[in-house]
């Protein structure tokens, strides 16, 4: 007998329906065939019963499911089809969960989570900092973030942790090129080592890569896949055409494979160069060597490595470390004093995990994104609440089937199984058509993110894993509900219960008013989110500037390129400044090193007459080198003395500009003119007599206080720059005055190249591209949750409305007035509502803390923001309550009781 | 319900395990268990059918109208009342012929390429 009860138990391996219909039978021949093993007196064959019913058991049980399976989801379908209303309206909301959140997930993972396309992109290290980008000159202290070429060669030669090492150029160079002797194009290239391809383990898909048997000057050049093809139109007579660059000709050696764009995320090269040709891609400076007598290095690379096997990365950062300070003690041997040598020393390197690669746009985007996930998240919530609800009210619609599947011998395994199935059927339904709303949602997504961003364009596994997880996680929770419902209600009750339609459909409408309530508290914190930032976004519109922003352009011209040594840089800038200035349509220009909110910027160590700084970090100031009537071009009011003119030339007295903050900060109070500021740097002292005062403008950053900040004369500079931006006010629109500048810096030579020209107005709006992008999109999370909620709240009080048709009935014949009915409902939402605000009102000020650094003239508790998201919410609220409160207003008492 | 019984090729090849509960029921119908013994009678034990496999193979079988259940037994005299008993139709005897053709046909093959002797 021991033995039928275990062939029995392993019965439980075929799922309900096949058990119940055959499970006897099986018992009945199994016992059968083992009694007749018994009787023969053979154990062989006793065993090999044993052995062929497990056998056939574990073979067909997993057919079996499969079988019952599919004929759930065949009748999902067919119900769902029948109720096609209800399934569009699923569908849709689901796509629009998913979809948001799929779309914004996929940007996530090309800038946060994505790794490098790559040979094991898990093995990369870098020794700079992954968010730096472009160059900068002069001294640094703490952890590095670029390196110099002298310091990568040295490192490579001597650091030995490391199987491979390569540098390339943190940022992109805008090129003039010319194809096969073609008309001159603009291409991005980034000069790389040659050791750069080797060391990412990404080999050409066409030809080959650049490698150091490529000689000292290898005039060679590798090209991506989207170049090939919009240049060369995928043809393999790409490999040997000839980019002309200035005076040098590179062959093309190589094309990349699609997906490789390099070790920068959001960048994508048309073109790889050769490091050691930069003399001739960027003339004017040697950027190979590091000079020592200057004291000044131009750090310009990153720098990646793979470590060698059993190497860890704490071992390779000593290891590089002790290189580094090597070279460090060499190059800063000639410092002045001890203290100051020590101080330059103060330089350290950091190795860290490089599977994602470098990006300069990961510290703006990454906290948004992730904030705007999270909103998406709760939008889902939202999405799966209301259909939740949906399914609910179905499930207490159809007490009467479930109970009579019940009475025929359904389990409730059987009946949770099937609710459970017709969720995941709508939910992947939702999900697929989620997957399409992505792809449209992320182009838009795309175009909010600055135009120099380039992710990729391909979705990959993850995003489509995190799509189907979303799914099923909707699936789940969307069957949970009536499953637990199915649970508790039992089969003779849900018979009877159709007759009167009051015990389940009361419990239901119970669990529904938490439900909206629940929903309502999760759209405050969004509501209020969205005002929050939409009102940050309008304030830094509104951000006062110090100068008129319309009207306003900026051109950058990179004369150190074009070929012009540092002593013949000023006379060109004032050649050009005088041809800008003639420019018909032009009211006034002037120009520095890096115009504005073009991002640079420069700065050194001050001793301010008569100031005695607190400690060490309070003696650096920030500085420009302007041109004459730089004041006047922008604007900006003198508030004492006078500005930089023309008399302020090379031979003439030092003078400089300081503004109102530099006023504040080093002079407090005692009037500056004729005081001294000296500029300092290694055993570089520059004194310059304060002439004037002007007032505050800012520069780079609409956020945080105005840096204070001196102007010395372009003829007197600190350090030659080798580009100058001119600061243009025009008389009309200034976007039109681009191309009579680009051919006024033409007619003076054609060689020199205009690598920026922008109005103010545009540079501005993609310095808040960030804010814009998380303004718009909460604003439209949060009306999304509003509409959700609202038709949550409209779905229960039409569903009560209806219930109570006999009551509101009885009362109207009892002499009840239609305005007190209306009351009634109108009481009963407001108090669901109520409650969900002020669960709302808690959840948003415990959690809004949190959006606190991406806020710009307002509190998170801002009074406005919260005032405005719950009357809107209460007011929606309201408005949709309007519709059931009218229809039970209008309820006829004979009817009702005829309904009865 | 002819109209809706799909033509018998289309079923086929038959399974191993369907193709002998076919067989079993072609002269007689039978329950499960004497199903069992048939196909091992018939097969001198080489082929036994587990349970599971049976009425997994007689569930889809049903589906598929190639056997029915039956409301009594075939034999009045041996009457089991829990038993339940299963008989061929119409449909299911076409499509073991057809696959008795279709194994046939493929065993003259076989014997043309002189693959397998002409007389076993």
């Amino acid at each position: 007998m021991r033995s039928i009860r275990v062939f029995e138990a392993l019965l439980r391996c075929f799922p309900g329906p096949f058990r119940r219909e055959y499970g006897d039978e099986m018992v009945r021949t199994f016992s059968q065939e083992i009694r007749g093993a018994r009787e023969r007196g053979s154990r062989r064959e006793q065993w090999a019963v044993w052995l062929r019913s497990a056998a056939g058991i574990f073979q067909t049980a997993p057919q079996e499911h499969l079988h019952v399976i599919r004929q759930d989801v065949r009748y999902a379908v067919r119900t769902l089809t029948a109720q096609p209303g209800f399934t569009a309206v699923a569908v849709l909301s689901l796509a629009l969960g998913i979809g948001a959140n799929v779309a914004i997930f996929s940007i996530v993972n090309s800038l946060l989570l994505g790794m490098l396309p790559v040979r094991n992109p898990e093995e990369l290290v870098m020794l700079t900092d992954p968010g730096a980008r472009g160059m900068w000159t002069g001294v640094t202290t703490g952890d590095r973030e670029l390196m110099t070429y002298a310091e990568f060669a040295q490192l490579r030669d001597e650091a030995g942790a490391f199987s491979a090492l390569m540098a390339s150029q943190s940022g992109l160079s805008r090129l003039q090129v010319r194809v096969n002797g073609g008309e001159a194009e603009e291409v991005q290239g980034r000069m790389v080592s040659a050791e750069y391809f080797d060391t990412l383990g990404a080999p050409a898909m066409l030809g080959r890569t650049y490698r150091d048997t490529d000689g000292a000057k290898p005039a060679v050049a590798v090209i991506s896949h989207a170049f090939w093809q919009r240049r060369f139109g995928g043809r393999p007579e790409a490999l040997g055409a000839r980019i002309a660059l200035r005076k040098t000709v590179f062959t093309v050696i190589g094309v990349m494979p699609p997906p490789f764009f390099g070790e920068t995320v959001g960048d994508r090269p048309d073109v790889w160069l050769p490091l050691a040709m930069q003399p001739e891609i960027a003339p004017g400076r040697d950027l190979l060597h590091d000079d020592p007598s200057r004291l000044q290095k131009t750090a310009w690379l990153h720098v990646f490595g793979r470590l060698k096997p059993g190497v860890h990365s704490a071992e390779a950062e000593t290891a590089s470390n002790t290189v580094f300070q090597r070279g460090l003690a060499a190059f800063y041997s000639g410092a002045a004093t001890e203290e100051v040598r020590r101080n330059f020393m103060n330089q350290r390197l950091r190795v860290r995990a490089a599977v994602s690669g470098a990006s300069g746009i990961r510290d703006d985007f990454g906290g948004p994104l992730t904030l705007m996930l999270a909103a998406a998240g709760v939008v889902f919530l939202i999405a799966c609440a209301n259909l939740g609800n949906l399914m609910l009210a179905r499930a207490t619609a159809r007490t009467r089937e479930m109970a009579v599947r019940q009475a025929l011998g359904a389990g409730r395994g059987d009946l949770v199984r099937q609710w459970m199935t017709e969720a995941l059927v709508i939910a992947l339904a939702g999900g697929a058509a989620g997957l399409a709303a992505a792809w449209a949602l992320r182009a838009g997504l795309l175009m909010l993110v600055p135009s120099t961003v380039r992710l990729s364009e391909s979705a990959d596994a993850r995003v489509l894993a995190f799509a189907v997880g979303l799914s099923v996680l909707a699936g789940l929770l969307l069957g949970l509900l009536p499953s637990l419902r199915t649970i508790r209600v039992d089969a003779a009750a849900g018979v009877k219960e159709q007759s009167r339609g009051v015990t389940a459909s009361a419990r239901w409408l119970r669990t529904g008013r938490w439900i909206v309530a629940g929903q309502v508290a999760l759209s405050l914190p969004l509501l209020v989110g969205a005002g929050l930032l939409v009102r940050t976004l309008d304030n830094l519109r509104r951000v006062d500037v110090g100068f008129e922003k319309e009207k306003l352009l900026m051109l950058r011209v990179d004369v150190e390129s074009a070929g012009y040594e540092e002593p013949r840089r000023q006379a060109v800038f004032e050649r050009l400044h005088e041809r800008v200035r003639r420019i018909p349509g032009v009211q006034s220009a002037s120009y520095s090193p890096h115009g504005l909110f073009l991002g640079g910027d420069s700065g050194d160590d001050v001793e301010v007459e008569g100031y005695t700084p607190r400690d060490e970090n309070d003696r650096s100031s920030r500085y420009d080198q302007v041109g004459p009537g730089y004041f006047a071009a922008l604007g900006v009011p003198m508030k004492l003395g006078r500005p930089i003119t023309e008399r302020d030339h090379a031979t003439s007295p030092k003078v400089c500009v300081i503004n109102e903050a530099f006023a504040k900060k080093f002079f407090a109070g005692r009037n500056p003119i004729g005081l001294h500021v000296t500029q300092v740097f290694a055993q570089q002292r520059n004194r310059f007599q304060v002439v004037g005062v002007a007032g505050n403008f800012r520069k780079n950053r609409l956020r945080g206080e105005i840096e204070h900040r001196y102007f010395i004369p372009s003829a007197q500079p600190v350090d030659v720059p080798e580009r100058v931006t001119f600061v243009v006010r025009t008389a009309g629109d200034a976007a039109s005055a681009i191309p009579a500048l680009r051919s006024a810096i033409r007619a003076e030579d054609p060689n020199l190249p205009v690598t920026a020209a922008r109005p103010l107005t545009e540079l501005l709006e993609e310095r808040m591209a960030q804010d814009r992008l998380v303004a718009e999109l909460s604003l439209a999370f949060g009306v999304t949750a509003l509409l959700l909620a609202a038709i949550g709240l409209y779905g229960v009080l039409s569903y009560g409305v209806a219930r109570r048709t006999n009551e509101i009935g009885i009362r109207k014949a009892m002499g009840a007035r239609e305005s007190s009915v209306v009351a009634m409902i109108l009481r009963e939402s407001s108090w669901l509502l109520a409650g969900g605000l002020g669960a709302g009102f808690l959840l948003a000020f415990g959690s809004l803390r949190w959006i606190e650094s991406l806020l710009f003239g307002l509190a998170p508790s801002d009074p406005l923001a919260y005032a405005i998201a719950i009357l809107l919410l209460g007011g929606v609220g309201l408005a949709a309550s309007w519709a059931p409160a009218r229809r039970a207003a209008r309820v006829d008492p004979l009817v009702a009781i005829r309904y009865e | 319900m002819m109209a809706d019984l799909p033509e018998p090729e289309s079923l086929l090849p038959l399974s191993p395990a369907a193709f002998h509960i076919l067989v079993a029921l072609a002269d007689r119908d039978r329950h499960g268990y004497s199903i069992l013994q048939d196909v091992a009678a018939r097969t001198d034990g080489k082929v036994v059918l587990s349970a599971a496999t049976l009425y997994s193979s007689i569930r889809r079988m049903l589906e598929q109208g190639l056997v029915t259940e039956l409301r009594e037994s075939p034999d009045p005299g041996n009457h089991d009342e829990r038993r339940r008993y299963y008989g061929l139709t119409d449909h299911g005897r076409r499509v073991a012929m057809a696959e008795a053709r279709r194994l046939t046909a493929m065993l003259a093959q076989a014997r043309e390429t002189g693959l397998i002797p002409k007389k076993l």
